[in-house]
């Protein structure tokens, strides 16, 4: 297999990197257009391998391009991270020392609650217990506004979570950070924020991936005890079509139809 | 506009279509700070000729310009002409000449007959010439008023289009989006600004255009990394260890027992987190003095108080977030984990070492009297902690 | 002074670069002395290559022009004695894996910008967000400046803008203060000069295109946006249209490529 980038890479890459997070099919159609102008090898089902040529030189600088899929509608996303914590990636000037204090705070938040939601309240709230800087409630709303902008959060109805961007570049942050604070998937096993839960044992599950995994029975069971599962249960968005979309390029937002609990 | 050209033709100085940067002319006054639109206002119209203030003229120096405040005198030095209407005079033409200037895009552009007005009203402000003085800013005006006219009949008698920001600015507005119907009041005055509804998104639309024009590097963003990882604190592991236990117990305890259960395990979580507390705080105090153990967990007023502190420390240290060790006088002492090391030291939780201690009655009263303790380290649950340390 | 310190659990990706750089950590700090070529493994060159090129990146986040000095202290550090060296590599890794090209814009100070190699395409959208606002506003300043002769007043330059519902006296919706991203954003990222005209009392100033957009446009290329908004062929302003041929002609020479001898063609290549 080829290694060579060439400049359909680099111009996926590119637009990857203005973006942050790019949903399935928009990273498809990105990729049949860069191949097309660069007039370089294309193959429809062939993104993965494109992109995995783009990982191997972006793994000297700690960067990666991650496949992930969304809590909310469990569409496959492709995401740009970064990797790695050096002195030299703590330089970042998008945030400053009191807004990162205020999104940790927020994310502590909303992985210490059951549904994986914080009420702005409750985030406002923390503005002012902010060591390294106090900060008004006005300044903490913009914080907030220019977070959801970045796609590190994503805000419904005045409750916040974690961007599926966020979760894609912070997984393995979360997961050693928190612990057994969080919960895993007991389908897809990856990190879950929000989750349907079982109420005897405990274990959760993804929405979309309770949906998938409860679509043909009747009575849901949890996978694990065995027990009545008591929540609604999801209903599957359309699947990811496997081509490139000609649909508009900024996916809108699904409304969940799954339960969350408070 | 041809009588613009005209009018304009008879320049002296020959002058190209050049830069923004023209020479200064001869400096004005403040009144340049006057907003446009209320320049305009002020000047434009009919009622050019303001009435006159007052018929008793002024002697104030002839070169101070102080205008606003008529300075009240009864010499008359001036022979003829109203010294008052003279100075109004003069004020005119400076109003008009910096009017000119700060509207030179208007003055050049083709769908603006903004020249035109201003040499009609230099040609009335005329007619009230008597003196020199008067006459130098008319001349000036004059200059200034050719040379944009040169300018205008250049771009009109060429083949070439000339830039006309006006004319430029109303197609961004387009291009952006305005919607010339649903009249947005318009908050501006000056008539040469277009009303309209201008769309949230018009200046980012107009941005995306602009940016095929540009090579503009698209920047790398993340969150991982931009802040220093800091180990997880306390309350989050005691509150997992809490719901680990919740989830065992929940299936085979009544619910009343497990309630119970969970109540006793939340007191020990409290007690535990205020003691580690405690011991955070003593360290911060001095952190290079060691804190004897004893002297930590031995309550001298009470055995028992002593008994649910060392159980309370036991939890401290099995969880990483405070090791023991032995100073020189091979006594313990107890401190709290840097902060990362609280992490490492429970994940290596299997290489660390056991001890049970044991500790009579006897052993605790002796210690007392050893180490001459007089006041518990530990002040009892519920007293209020500002009175200790 | 070694700087990894990474998220715990690395993925399985991370695994061989750990141990590439663990190899490296001692030697890093070892010695403060400066270091040659000779003496340095091609890995630890590498290294300092890569954490370079990462720099530079982060440091684009603002687009603030980089300083060589910044870069010496912050990345370089005992390796000033290969500077050369690790600064044309990094230039070449940009271009090679992220189609960006390192460009010094201040040869006196040793200033440098990134920008792409690739030309942007009317079907690609990039994210919209503030910044595409800004730069939308920008463009029109440098257009107005090129359209005029090159410089402008600030009072004129206001006067169009205020046609444009952007005032300098006025918090704008998108802008919020929009004198100071006028003057002082756009200036220190060396978009526009702001000069003050010499003998004004009281002062003006006056604006000229900066460094920055010099590299990252042409005259060519703002003369072709104002073609489209007007509706008219470039060569219509046939004063302009021969100002920004002529450049365009010259352009290779413009375009000082740091990473290859061949970069000034690189450079050179424009969108249609």
């Amino acid at each position: 297999m080829a290694t060579q980038m060439t400049d359909g890479h680099r111009r996926f890459l590119q637009v990857l990197m203005s973006h942050g997070i790019m949903e399935g099919s928009v990273a498809r159609t990105l990729h049949r257009d860069c191949c097309e102008i660069h007039k370089v090898y294309y193959a429809h089902d062939k993104l993965d391998d494109f992109i995995n040529v783009v990982n191997i030189h972006l793994q000297p600088f700690f960067m990666q391009i991650r496949k992930g899929m969304s809590e909310d509608d469990g569409r496959t996303y492709y995401a740009l991270v970064n990797l790695a914590e050096t002195e030299i990636t703590k330089m970042a000037s998008d945030y400053t020392e009191n807004e990162l204090e205020l999104f940790r705070k927020t994310m502590d938040v909303i992985i210490i609650s059951e549904s994986g939601f914080a009420s702005s309240t409750d985030i406002l709230n923390l503005a002012d217990q902010l060591k390294t800087k106090k900060m008004k409630k006005k300044e903490a709303e913009q914080v907030l506004q220019n977070l959801v902008q970045d796609k590190w959060l994503s805000e419904r109805d005045g409750e916040y979570t974690l961007h599926t961007r966020c979760i894609m570049e912070m997984e393995q942050y979360i997961l050693s950070n928190y612990q057994d604070l969080v919960r895993k998937c007991n389908i897809c096993h990856s990190l879950a924020i929000q989750s349907q839960v079982c109420e005897t044992c405990g274990i959760g599950m993804h929405l979309p991936c309770a949906g998938k995994y409860f679509k043909a029975q009747m009575e849901p069971h949890c996978p694990h005890c065995n027990e009545f599962w008591p929540h609604e249960i999801p209903e599957i968005n359309r699947p990811d079509s496997e081509l490139p979309s000609s649909a508009p390029r900024e996916r809108r937002r699904t409304p969940s139809s799954g339960t969350r609990r408070h | 506009m041809a009588e613009d050209a005209g009018s304009g033709g008879d320049s002296l100085q020959g002058r190209g279509p050049d830069s923004g940067c023209r020479q200064p002319l001869a400096s004005t006054s403040r009144d340049g700070a006057v907003p446009e639109h209320q320049q305009r206002r002020l000047t434009g119209g009919q009622g050019r000729q303001r009435p006159p203030e007052t018929a008793n003229g002024e002697g104030d120096g002839e070169e101070e310009e102080s205008e606003e405040e008529p300075g009240q005198s009864s010499v008359r030095t001036e022979p003829d002409g109203n010294h008052t209407d003279r100075r109004m005079l003069r004020q005119q033409y400076r109003q008009l000449i910096n009017r000119v200037q700060q509207n030179r895009e208007d003055m050049l552009s083709s769908k603006s007959n903004s020249l035109t007005d201003a040499l009609q009203e230099a040609n009335k402000l005329f007619s009230g010439v008597s003196q020199a003085r008067e006459a130098a800013l008319d001349a000036q005006f004059l200059v200034l008023a050719s040379n944009l006219g040169k300018e205008k009949a250049n771009e009109l008698h060429s083949e070439m289009t000339v830039f006309d920001s006006p004319a430029f600015a109303e197609d961004l507005l387009t291009f952006m989006g305005l919607n010339r119907l649903e009249g947005e009041e318009n908050d501006s005055d000056d008539e040469s600004i277009a009303s309209g509804f201008l769309p949230n998104n018009a200046w980012h639309k107009l941005g995306a255009e602009a940016e095929r024009y540009f090579r503009r590097s698209p920047s790398f963003h993340y969150m991982l990394g931009s802040f220093k990882a800091d180990p997880p604190v306390p309350r989050q592991r005691i509150e997992r260890q809490k719901r680990k236990v919740g989830t065992e117990e929940k299936r085979a305890m009544p619910s009343q027992l497990k309630k119970m259960e969970e109540s006793h395990q939340e007191a020990t979580e409290k007690e535990v987190e205020r003691i580690l507390g405690l011991l955070q705080t003593y360290f911060k105090e001095d952190p290079n003095i060691p804190i004897s153990f004893f002297d930590f967990v031995i309550d001298p007023t009470s055995f028992a108080r002593t008994v649910e502190n060392i159980f309370h420390v036991s939890f401290i240290i099995r969880d990483g977030f405070a090791r023991i060790k032995l100073d020189q006088d091979k006594l313990p002492v107890i401190e709290p984990s840097h902060e990362e090391e609280g992490r490492e030291n429970d994940q290596n939780a299997q290489v660390r070492n056991q001890a049970v201690i044991s500790l009579s009655h006897q052993d605790w009263k002796d210690i007392v009297e050893t180490f001459e303790i007089t006041e518990p380290m530990i002040p009892p649950p519920g007293v209020s902690q500002e009175n200790e340390s | 002074m070694a700087q990894k310190r990474r998220s715990k659990g690395p993925g399985p990706s991370q695994g061989e670069l750990l141990a590439a750089e663990e190899d490296l950590a001692p030697t890093q700090s070892a010695s403060q002395a400066p270091r040659s070529l000779e003496r340095l493994s091609p890995a630890q060159v590498d290294q300092k290559v890569s954490e370079l090129v990462q720099y530079l990146l982060v440091k684009d986040q603002k687009k603030i022009p980089i300083k060589r000095a910044d870069i010496l202290k912050n990345v370089i550090k005992d390796y000033r004695g290969i500077y050369s060296e690790i600064i044309k590599r990094a230039g070449r890794t940009l271009q090679q894996v992220f189609g960006l090209q390192l460009v010094e814009i201040d040869p006196r100070n040793h200033v440098y910008i990134l920008v792409s190699n690739l030309p942007r395409l009317a079907v690609e959208n990039l994210k919209q967000d503030d910044c595409t606002a800004k730069l939308g506003l920008l463009t029109v300043i440098l257009s107005f400046l090129f359209m005029k002769g090159n410089a402008a007043k600030e009072s004129a330059v206001w006067e169009m803008l205020r046609r444009l519902r952007v005032d300098p006296g006025v918090r704008h919706e998108v802008f919020g203060d929009v004198k100071k991203l006028v003057t002082e954003e756009f200036v220190r990222q060396k978009y526009l000069e702001y000069n003050r005209v010499p003998h004004t009392d009281p002062p003006e100033f006056e604006f000229l295109w900066g460094a920055r957009a010099v590299k990252e446009t042409s005259k060519m290329q703002v003369l072709r946006f104002i073609a489209k908004i007007q509706n008219k062929d470039p060569r219509a302003w046939s004063t302009q249209y021969t100002e920004a041929a002529a450049e365009e002609a010259a352009v290779g020479g413009l375009f000082e490529d740091v990473s290859t001898p061949g970069g000034a063609s690189q450079g050179a290549r424009r969108r249609t």
